[in-house]
């Protein structure tokens, strides 16, 4: 079962890696009422604390796969489910200091049911302008605690 | 797998209503144990959110989904599924790449159980209007579905009415076509009559009348029982549901109504969609005699 806030408090961690710590991960899941193929996302960038991680920063695990930014645009065949979170994957030497960090996160997706023109203007770092609580915020925020 | 044998409009359940709950604090053995408590045997799914890793469940998977559906005496009726033909940002499918999604659909569809298939088509305007190539998608399935015994049906969904151009053209497709494999969800909404003053109603909707469903019936396979208001005497107050109901009594539909809320307050905290689906089918049980 998952957690209700979209950043999920579960697997917030630094990642480990040959005994060195490389950078660290966040765990999110789908605020959506259905699973969506990959291209279908559309990443937005990643906020902790003063640090800025750009799109192309962030590594997306899904079902296992570590996924680009590049790589999602194009995989219509891998599906996100909504029960199953993906793991977000960020390099960072030395990880996150102990302590509290605050986390933003945008992202957002397309639907192919939706007229077009309400598609064409999303920004996955901007609320849309109308909430549709069925399709989520794009921008998440949450604060969350390293060990 | 279990069968219920009742003749008529009979009650079901569109796992969607669960949208605010699903994964967080039910499953899909919750789910159908709610539909088991309130005796509604139909089920429609959405292919992409029920379905464990879809679009290729294991086989253990569909097993354990079998014996569920025996355990909790229910029938698979409709899969919800969509034609995602701008599923790229890039550029949009091709007629044959969007009838490989939906091959692949159609098969999955009746490896599990079901007979029809909400079809969700793309659209390309604001009206809802599906692509201009959907003959030919629909056309290429249609020996496909046969095949596999599923019937693709297209919803009607406000702020679509049934007098629309977008029906008539599918119906004339039908009829065209002669077949069997194509056909219509009515989605209740469409016959609201009543809307709020606070709330903002879709430009332009004026809600069908419930006899203009009847021509339509020979080709509609499922029906999406919508609701919006279920006040504590059991009664919607938005549909004039006794109607539509009575229409599809005295007509002999068989079929299922599977229930549908989306009103956005199963977002809030603590809501539990399973109670305003119970109000909907004590309703639905005193109209059906059930």
């Amino acid at each position: 079962m998952l957690e209700k806030e979209v950043i999920q408090s579960v697997g917030f961690r630094n990642i480990k890696e040959n005994g060195e710590i490389t950078g660290f991960q966040l765990k999110v899941r789908l605020p959506y009422y259905r699973g969506i193929f990959l291209s279908q996302l559309r990443p937005g960038t990643l906020q902790v604390d003063d640090m800025r991680f750009e799109r192309e920063d962030l590594i997306w695990n899904i079902n296992g796969r570590d996924h680009t930014y590049e790589d999602l645009k194009s995989d219509m065949e891998s599906h996100w489910a909504v029960t199953d979170p993906a793991v977000i994957k960020v390099k960072l030497k030395g990880g996150l200091k102990q302590g509290f960090h605050d986390i933003t996160l945008g992202f957002c997706f397309t639907s192919s049911y939706m007229p077009p023109i309400m598609q064409d203007a999303m920004d996955p770092d901007k609320e849309n302008e109308i909430f549709m609580p069925e399709f989520g915020h794009h921008v998440n925020k949450r604060r969350l605690i390293i060990v | 797998m279990y069968h219920y044998d009742r003749k008529g409009p009979k009650r079901g359940i569109a796992l969607y209503s669960y949208s605010a709950e699903f994964g967080i604090s039910k499953n899909l053995e919750d789910c159908f144990e709610d539909m088991y408590d309130m005796g509604a045997h139909g089920l429609e799914i959405l292919a992409n959110t029920h379905i464990e890793n879809y679009p290729y469940p294991t086989n253990e998977w569909v097993d354990k989904w079998f014996a569920l559906l025996d355990k909790y005496e229910i029938v698979p009726v409709e899969y919800g599924h969509w034609i995602d033909s701008r599923v790229l940002g890039s550029r949009e499918l091709t007629t044959e790449e969007s009838y490989a999604m939906l091959a692949r659909d159609i098969r999955l569809a009746n490896r599990l159980g079901f007979t029809v298939m909400r079809t969700k088509m793309p659209v390309i305007s604001g009206d809802l209007e599906p692509v201009k190539n959907w003959r030919e998608i629909i056309k290429m399935a249609l020996p496909l579905a046969e095949e596999n015994n599923v019937r693709m049906c297209p919803e009607i969904h406000a702020p679509s009415n049934l007098d629309s151009k977008m029906v008539n053209d599918y119906v004339e497709f039908i009829e065209q076509t002669g077949t069997k494999y194509f056909g219509l969800n009515i989605d209740f909404g469409v016959f609201r009559n009543v809307f709020p003053p606070d709330e903002k109603r879709q430009k332009g909707f004026v809600g069908s009348k419930p006899e203009e469903i009847i021509p339509l019936l020979p080709y509609v396979y499922c029906c999406h029982a919508k609701f919006n208001n279920m006040n504590d005497d059991f009664e919607e107050t938005t549909i004039p549901y006794k109607e539509v109901v009575d229409i599809l009594k005295e007509h002999n539909w068989d079929g299922y109504m599977v229930s549908e809320y989306e009103g956005r307050d199963k977002y809030d905290p603590g809501y539990e969609v399973g109670q305003v689906l119970r109000k909907q089918h004590i309703m639905l049980k005193r109209y059906l005699g059930d």
